[in-house]
Formats: structure tokens, sequence, C-alpha cells
């Protein structure tokens, strides 16, 4: 895709190849809900979710074609997505925790929806030692603070903070061991 | 050591309150625990949907960055969205997005007009005795058509929060999300949730009965 730009009238999207101008609002629309269900799968939280995603479509739009097909423009999007990501943990924490998955920067011209995150979560929650898939149900699911986790285990906070920890390094293992 | 997962914990405590989390040394050492974090934050309410809020106020940024001026086409949004592709998609964002914006005081729930759509039949009237629901599938929409004493309306088919499919389940009256085991009545209402946050409810599809059939009006 020809993603350069040129030098148009102040406040109209540069269109590359003819006349027609983009209906930014019909991409925006469009687009909106994928690329931040991508992104919050990625940082894990609505504020970096919504201000990745803002990033995306505000550096995105001014360079697309009016005439890219519906896949191609996704696709763009996704691209822009993976590196408005990686510069997202460059600068928060030096290293990349999480990516854009090249393959699925190339999947996304079929705009196939996004899988179901859960059927995957639950499948690594089963197979974890039942203290551990405990304290993650309690945290991640039903959303309670250490203390209320720690008083329905019948531990200690500190203990329940360790136990997590535990808990995650080993969901991260199985993760690999079950793909994607 | 404890230090370390104390931070991690804080991180965590970020993250579950959708909170952009707090830096913190050493975490370059902690990028698997991280990352699984993140990946269970998937079952998060907030990880289906965007927030009406922030996507018209995104909307409203780019027509000001980008454009000078903030087009006016609250109609034109609803039926771009039902216009493009990914039924489920669109369905479920309309009913968050529409429903921010177009239900007043006494409309709870809206109704998807589909721009350029046909009546199409999907079931006939004999078929939705009173009380009863019937599933269609017209290919382009999936949805149910419902009897409620004698009134027949038709709901999208499409859980408001992640865009899964529903199943009738008729013995109770009411249409399951497999997903988050999630429950809407008959009426789309919702009958109960495994989550935190709100949940639209169904929006109505625009119906009619034409010598004994029922139509939608779909795409």
């Amino acid at each position: 895709m020809d993603n350069r730009s040129q030098p148009g009238e102040a406040g109209v999207f540069h269109v590359i190849d003819g006349d027609r101008p983009l209906d930014w609002e019909r991409v925006y629309r469009e687009h909106v809900t994928s690329i931040y269900r991508l992104l919050y799968h990625k940082v894990g939280n609505q504020h970096d979710a919504e201000d990745l995603t803002s990033q995306v479509f505000l550096e995105a739009l001014p360079r697309l074609r009016a005439s890219a097909s519906g896949g191609e423009i996704h696709m763009y999007l996704v691209t822009t997505a993976r590196t408005v990501l990686a510069g997202h943990w460059r600068q928060r924490l030096g290293v990349q925790v999480t990516e854009i998955d090249e393959n699925l920067v190339m999947a996304a011209e079929s705009q196939s929806p996004p899988a179901d995150p859960l059927p995957r979560i639950r499948r690594i929650l089963a197979m974890l030692p039942a203290n551990y898939r405990r304290v993650l149900e309690l945290r991640f699911l039903e959303r309670c603070s250490v203390g209320e986790t720690a008083t329905r285990m019948g531990i200690s906070a500190g203990n329940a903070r360790v136990v997590q920890y535990r808990a995650l390094q080993r969901a991260a293992e199985l993760g690999q061991e079950v793909g994607a | 050591m404890n230090r370390r997962i104390r931070r991690v914990s804080r991180w965590i405590d970020d993250l579950l309150h959708d909170r952009s989390p707090r830096c913190f040394r050493g975490a370059e050492d902690d990028t698997d625990v991280l990352a699984a974090a993140i990946e269970l934050q998937g079952a998060s309410p907030s990880a289906g949907l965007p927030d009406p809020q922030f996507v018209e106020s995104l909307r409203q940024r780019i027509a000001r960055e980008t454009q000078g001026e903030v087009p006016r086409a609250p109609r034109v949004s609803r039926r771009t969205l039902l216009a493009s592709g990914g039924f489920a998609a669109a369905t479920a964002a309309a009913g968050i997005i529409v429903g921010e914006r177009f239900s007043g005081p006494s409309t709870r729930q809206n109704e998807l007009q589909p721009v350029g759509a046909t009546w199409t039949a999907v079931a006939l009237v004999s078929e939705v005795p009173e009380g009863m629901a019937r599933t269609f599938d017209t290919g382009s929409v999936r949805g149910f058509v419902v009897n409620r004493g004698g009134a027949i309306t038709a709901l999208s088919g499409v859980c408001t929060h992640l865009g899964c499919l529903l199943q009738l389940n008729a013995a109770a009256r009411r249409l399951d999300c497999p997903c988050h085991s999630a429950a809407f009545g008959f009426d789309g209402s919702v009958l109960f949730k495994h989550m935190p946050d709100s949940l639209p409810p169904l929006p109505l599809m625009e119906s009619r009965i034409r010598d004994g059939n029922i139509e939608v009006l779909t795409v």
C-alpha cells in the first residue's frame, strides 16, 4: 500500500489517487471496535487501549487512500497499531511485553473477526494447580482485591500476592504450551 | 523478591481498575508475568466494546484535527455501521452507540434500521405461538422473532457484550449468551450477567406481518 501523503488543502484528508475524498467517518466507525479490542488485549487496560486507539486513527486516517479496499484499510490500521504498541512499551518499560504478531497483520486483510479469548483463558486456568487457578479466578474473573482474595482463600495478603505471582508465571508457561 | 512481587501486584491492581499501570524498575525481568496478566484481562468487561463516549470523543477529535469541522450525522453513523461488514460487531456496537445517542427518556431499547434493506420473511406467524420465540438466520442477519402477548417483535441475535451469537433457551424463555453466561428476556432486557459492567439490552429489529409471514428488514 502506498502510505505517502501528499500536501493538500489545510484540514482536508490527503487523497493519493483521484479526487474522491476518503469517507473517514465510515472507516472509523467500521474499524474502531476491532482496533480497540486488538489493543486492549495487548495492554490489558482501558486507559492505554483508548490512548493507543486514538494514536492509530490519528496517524493512519490521513494516509489512507480513498480507493483502498476494506481489507487493505484494516491491514494498514493493524500495521499502524503494531508500531504504536511497540512505541508504547519502549517508552513505558523499555521492553516489549506484548506485540501484534506479523501473521495477524497479514491475516488482517481477510478482516476475520478476532477470536474470542475466553476459551484459551479457560483452558490455561483449567491446567493450573487448584490454588493457582483459584487466585487468578478471584483476581481476574471475580475482580477481587488482594485483601478479598486472601480472605476468601484463607491466607495472608502477602501470601496471596506470592501465589498470584507464581500462578502467573505458570500461566505464562502454559500459554506457551497451549499455543495461540 | 518480596518487593518485586508487591510491585507486580500493584501493576495488576492498575490493570484491574482499567488504569494505565505504573512503570516499575526491574519490570523487564517479569515480562512473562505481566503478559500473562494482560492476557487474563481479556476476560474483563471493558475488553469487549469501546466506551461509546470514547468512540464519540475520538470521532470529534479526528474531525477537529483532520477536517476542521465536526460532521453532524448520527443517522449516517448508524447506517454506515449497519452497512459495514461483520454484522455481529456492527449490531453489538450499534446497540451501545445508538443507545447512547438516540434513546429518549422513554425508549429503553433501540431499533436497527439497515439502509438499502429489504423485507425478508423469516417465519410464519403460526410458527411463533404466544410466549414463544424462534431463531431466524437470513445469511446476513441472525435474530429471534418473539411473540409476547400476541405482539410479534424481532430482536438482534447478537450479544451486546462481545458479539457472541445468542442461543434460544425455549424452556426458560430467554436468550442465552454462551460466552459470559448472560441472558436476555424475550423483550430484549438483560435477565442476568456475569460481568460487573452494564450490558445494553438487545436492539429491536424492524419487523412487520404480511400474509401470515413475519418479515424483518435486513440488508
